[in-house]
């Protein structure tokens, strides 16, 4: 009896122990637990053994994603604080079985075997593991990576009912799961007096912003009588007395006129007659003789009217000078 | 090392995997059985490949047996079922879980395996 030896029956001690407690506790979380020290215990089996990498693999996703995995789905399916007493069928045939099942395996393992003994392995590391998984077995291993990907899509694809589900017409609608607010009358009651209690703020404040909205127009009532109306008839104001400011006057020269005693015969009141925002290649054209001509035409004859008017003035002015002569 | 105890071992707990495969009603536990059967084969490997490599050590083997000059299978079948046996539980864990969501249980008792849905609700 070696030190390994003691330290395969203590592991294996826990492990079996653990192991029935896993499959007769009533407890569904414990025996998730009970499952976590149980594959601990054979992870030190593997260590004893040589297997370092295996031993670690195990704690990895044995104890650390599959327990994990399965501690899940006991929290979404049901999760039971005490004991639950359906977990269980009948005793008697699970028993002969699986007596019958152990005690053939280790009689044919204890006889195989008899209490020989071997030399350990030398501890592996995983150099070695990691030459024959990408040497010999590097096939498997690529299967291995293909099945992976396989159920990770599997799994998605069962668990989302959406996809590739067939449509029963005959079906009745699935009933709902129980709303906890409609089970529970006291709840029902208590958000209803909640409502109501809402809702009477909600009145009592409409009331108070009415009241303060009819004082504030019974008191602004008067002032915002002139507001609307004074911009139009400022603008119609304005309009007016432009229009009458900018009337032709009798005794002023006009604006054609004022233009006309300005000109020059040249370019320079043809460029001050021109808008500044016209682009400069225009301007050449514009300087030609054409406009020019047009211009010294045009104003005279605007401005003939008026000075025919003047003339007239002047005239009617000289008629009473000769009547005035001629009662002289 | 006496190679007997971890075989007996894993013989031990592939027997509680079976009882509880029996025994067990709910889904889950029912997996975890399944865990425990599993980790019993593992442990078979590993135990074989301590042992049976060190009973050969002096033989001389041949080509086609030994692919490689060392071998470690035990431990790479162990690790490619650990892969396996997570494949697995992932893959089960969501039938559960749909199943769970169709009938609000996790009874195997009352999986009915040879009809439809559909039929079963429109012949009940």
């Amino acid at each position: 009896m070696t030190v390994a030896d003691a330290l395969l029956l203590a592991l294996g001690l826990i492990a079996v122990g653990s192991g029935a407690l896993v499959v007769t506790s009533s407890h569904l979380v414990r025996a998730g637990f009970y499952l976590v020290v149980s594959l601990g215990a054979i992870a030190g089996l593997y260590l004893v053994m040589g297997a370092e990498l295996v031993a670690w693999v195990q704690v990895l996703v044995y104890v650390g994603a599959v327990v994990v995995l399965l501690l899940f789905a006991v929290m979404l399916t049901r999760a039971p604080i005490g004991p639950s007493d359906d977990l269980d069928r009948p005793k008697a045939p699970a028993v002969i079985i699986g007596a019958g099942v152990g005690f053939g395996l280790t009689a044919l393992l204890a006889d195989a075997f008899r209490w020989t003994e071997f030399e350990l392995p030398p501890p592996g590391n995983a150099e070695r593991v990691g030459e024959q998984v990408f040497g010999a077995w590097v096939l498997p291993f690529e299967v291995l990576s293909i099945l992976l990907l396989a159920a990770l899509i599997g799994a998605i694809v069962l668990s989302r009912p959406d996809l590739g589900a067939r449509v029963d017409p005959s079906a009745p609608e699935p009933a709902p799961p129980p709303d906890p607010v409609d089970e529970s009358a006291e709840v029902v009651a208590r958000l209803e007096r909640i409502a109501a209690r809402q809702a009477a703020a909600q009145a009592r404040v409409r009331q108070a912003r009415a009241d303060q909205e009819a004082a504030e127009a019974a008191a602004n009532a008067p002032a915002p009588e002139p507001e609307p109306e004074d911009p139009r008839r400022r603008a119609a104001h304005n309009l007016i007395f432009e229009a009458h400011d900018a009337r032709p006057k009798i005794g002023e020269p006009g604006q054609a006129e004022v233009i006309d005693s300005r000109i020059i015969p040249g370019e320079s009141v043809v460029e001050s007659e021109e808008p500044i925002e016209r682009p400069a290649r225009q301007q050449p054209a514009i300087e030609g003789n054409v406009v020019e001509g047009e211009l010294v035409e045009d104003k005279p004859a605007a401005a003939r009217p008026d000075k025919s008017g003047i003339e007239g003035h002047a005239d009617r002015l000289a008629l009473p000078a000769s009547d005035d002569e001629k009662e002289q | 090392m006496h190679a007997v105890i971890p075989y007996v071992i894993a013989s031990l707990l592939f027997a509680l995997g079976v009882y509880g495969v029996l025994r067990r009603r709910n889904a889950i536990l029912v997996l975890m059985a399944v865990e425990l059967m599993l980790n019993a084969v593992n442990l078979i490997l590993v135990a074989a490949d301590a042992t049976v490599r060190s009973v050969l050590a002096g033989v001389r083997p041949e080509a086609w047996a030994y692919p490689v000059p060392e071998p470690r299978s035990g431990a790479i079948f162990a690790l490619f079922i650990i892969v396996l046996a997570a494949a697995e539980v992932g893959v089960g864990l969501a039938i559960v879980l749909q199943y769970y969501r169709l009938h609000r249980a996790v009874n195997l008792d009352e999986v009915v395996l040879d009809e439809h849905d559909h039929e079963k609700q429109v012949t009940s």
